[in-house]
């Protein structure tokens, strides 16, 4: 009777042994590529792709939109029969301001490059090279928002001109956001802001995109509030 | 199998645990790398510590922290990025919980479990990523910087337990890693916002430095540097940094002994009297005399450096938050220990007084004796991390570091030729754990 507990127990000792090897080792990390359409994460704790993305698509398409592809009298080349294509105005994107209650890390950079490429994209203007507005600025030691101080854009003017990169316009992004709390939770506002100033005429176009997101302290509170806004 | 045999089965077995139990501490098998680097003998202490990855692999990770610190000092930033990147790695992997390794530190002491570093460790073995990074090339320092900053975040949200009580909340923040990314991002010329946000968060986590003001009027009113000039950083690694010790853990010593004596009374079984004592590790402040560094560039008396982050005090304030812990796996061991010497008598049918009795309480206090507390810990850490920032025109510049010490600047300072870039950040780095540098002034543009 004695030896079957004994070899009961020993019996469960390995089991559990065996079982702890297996089961409680510690895990590798592991990736997969999200495919467009596949199911994106969404940021808990702070704005991510699922804010930025929208937020970046709504206000350049907002912008460009208001900003078509001239119409201008077809020219011709010389002999030739071809229309020559209208020039694309250039804009300087000089960069964003986060005005946010978040610090959003490498994602500005990122927004960078998102406008720039949909600028890129579009048929009425072409944008000037990021590297060539950084040289710019840090040769005349001016902030992007100093560029409104008198005598000051003219004279950033003149040395994106002798770079070779003149421009019609000046780009700023500006990222903002506003809080409500409700107890735990909380909603936040972001507003992407695009000012687009044209540098002959002082001229200024705003367009904004605004998206909200509320942050729940559980999944029953974010259950609550989903079933509530139905 | 008669109650003889088994005796002798259970004694053997208790007998090999005992030889797996740790003997000696960390602590005790790196103070030669110690020495030789306090000596300013790098290839010394380069050498044991390649002696001791071969000789323990167990204490591979932590021997490379040590290896890095020697290779800044020697002016090899980039040997010294990617040993912390290894390790950083390592540590991210081996900071998951492995219940087998969990279960064996119960029947042996906490050294047997893998290294992952405490948490100002993994925090701080980004931060020097970011340093060693800056020095070479500088192009991964941002992210390194961004990784700082996010992992203190995770290691405080991860404290949090079943009943909602985080020891880790108050846990004290690594300023170098913002102010690392606010000079990155002021040096872009652009995202002044990003280095005014940046300094406001160093302002907060280390309200003690005194630069942190200016530097925030800076990123809101003023700019990165004239126009014909750049900016030299010089941070330097002061005194020497924490390093942990095995202490005996009184009262829960204590305890132990009048329950293990109360059970033996009342119980069927004796249990081993409770002689060897609960050990546990404390974090330790060492002494020095030096308080920061004079910087003198072309015969010009720039300023001193200033602490950004006190190594010291951040590693004894987060140990202190988790000490509770520490202690409660201890006893927890000493229980299961106690536990387990109980069984195997009732297992082997043993009386209580026998010889046979005797003999499995001397093998358990044997092996209750052989517990080391876990000392390992980086332990070439400076005592604290200094920054001083100065505006220079562009061009080569001469540079001299005084350490100062109780007010007074030490003479023959060590020097070293570097240049400044217009409108571009310079880098210098030296460690100084005595009124002696050790190594060489390591520059990002020589």
């Amino acid at each position: 009777m004695r030896d079957r507990v004994s070899r009961a127990a020993a019996g469960s000792i390995v089991v559990l042994m065996v079982a702890m090897a297996i089961l409680g080792c510690r895990g590798n990390q592991y990736a997969r590529i999200i495919q467009p359409g596949d199911k994106q994460m969404m940021g808990s704790h702070q704005a991510g792709q699922e804010t930025f993305a929208p937020l970046v698509d709504e206000a350049v398409a907002k912008l460009l939109a208001r900003h078509p592809h001239q119409q201008i009298p077809v020219q011709y080349a010389g002999t030739g029969a071809e229309p020559l294509p209208p020039p694309k105005s250039s804009i300087c994107f000089v960069g964003i301001e986060n005005c946010t209650a978040e610090e959003i890390g490498d994602f500005k950079a990122q927004l960078y490059e998102l406008i720039d490429s949909k600028i890129a994209e579009c048929d009425s203007f072409t944008s000037v090279n990021r590297r060539w507005v950084d040289a710019g600025l840090k040769e005349l030691r001016v902030k992007p928002e100093e560029l409104f101080i008198p005598g000051r854009m003219q004279t950033f003017i003149d040395v994106m001109q002798k770079q070779g990169q003149p421009f019609q316009y000046l780009l700023f992004a500006k990222l903002t956001s506003g809080t409500t709390r409700e107890n735990k939770d909380y909603q936040r506002d972001y507003l992407l802001t695009l000012e687009l100033v044209d540098i002959r005429t002082g001229a200024q176009d705003k367009q904004s995109a605004t998206l909200s997101k509320g942050y729940h302290h559980s999944w029953t509170s974010r259950a609550r509030s989903t079933l509530g806004s139905k | 199998m008669s109650a003889a045999a088994r005796t002798f089965w259970w004694t053997l077995t208790l007998a090999a645990v005992v030889g797996a139990s740790g003997c000696s501490t960390y602590s005790h098998r790196v103070n030669g790398i110690r020495d030789s680097f306090y000596r300013n003998d790098l290839a010394g202490a380069e050498q044991q510590v390649r002696a001791g990855i071969e000789r323990d692999s167990g204490d591979a990770d932590v021997l490379r922290l040590e290896e890095a610190m020697i290779c800044l000092a020697n002016n090899r930033p980039a040997e010294a990025e990617k040993l912390l990147r290894a390790v950083r790695d390592n540590f991210d992997h081996l900071e998951q919980a492995d219940l087998a390794e969990s279960a064996m530190s119960y029947l042996t002491d906490d050294q047997r479990r893998a290294y992952a570093g405490e948490d100002y460790e993994r925090v701080l073995v980004r931060a020097l990523l970011a340093l060693s990074n800056l020095l070479h090339d500088g192009s991964d320092a941002e992210a390194y910087s961004l990784q700082t900053i996010d992992k203190q975040e995770q290691i405080i949200a991860a404290g949090k337990d079943d009943k909602g009580q985080n020891p880790k909340q108050n846990y004290q923040r690594v300023a170098l890693a913002p102010y690392l990314r606010g000079v990155l991002r002021e040096a872009s010329h652009h995202d002044y916002d990003d280095a005014r946000r940046s300094f406001e968060t160093v302002a907060a986590w280390q309200p003690e430095f005194a630069f942190a003001k200016h530097d925030v009027e800076r990123a809101v009113y003023g700019r990165h540097s004239e126009r014909g000039h750049g900016v030299l950083y010089v941070f330097a690694l002061t005194g020497r940094g924490p390093h942990k010790e095995e202490a005996i853990e009184v009262p829960s010593s204590a305890a132990l002994l009048i329950a293990g004596e109360i059970l033996s009374a009342t119980g069927k079984q004796s249990v081993p009297p409770n002689i060897a004592p609960v050990k546990v590790p404390r974090v330790v402040a060492r002494r020095h005399d030096i308080q920061e560094i004079g910087v003198r560039v072309d015969g010009h008396d720039l300023g001193r450096t200033a602490t950004i982050t006190n190594v010291t005090n951040l590693a004894i304030n987060q140990y202190d938050a988790i000490r509770e812990q520490i202690v409660a796996r201890a006893v927890a061991r000493r229980i299961v220990k106690k536990g387990i010497v109980y069984g195997a008598k009732e297992a082997s049918e043993m009386v209580k007084g026998t010889p046979a009795s005797f003999a499995v309480d001397l093998a358990g206090v044997a092996w209750e004796a052989t517990e080391s507390a876990d000392t390992r810990c980086w332990g070439l850490l400076p005592d604290q991390i200094q920054v001083l920032r100065v505006e220079l025109p562009a061009g080569r510049h001469e540079i001299e570091l005084a350490p100062v010490i109780r007010g007074a600047t030490v003479r023959n300072a060590p020097s070293r030729r570097f240049t400044i870039a217009d409108g571009d950040n310079t880098y210098l780095l030296a460690v100084f754990p005595s009124d002696r540098m050790v190594g060489q002034i390591a520059a990002s543009r020589p």
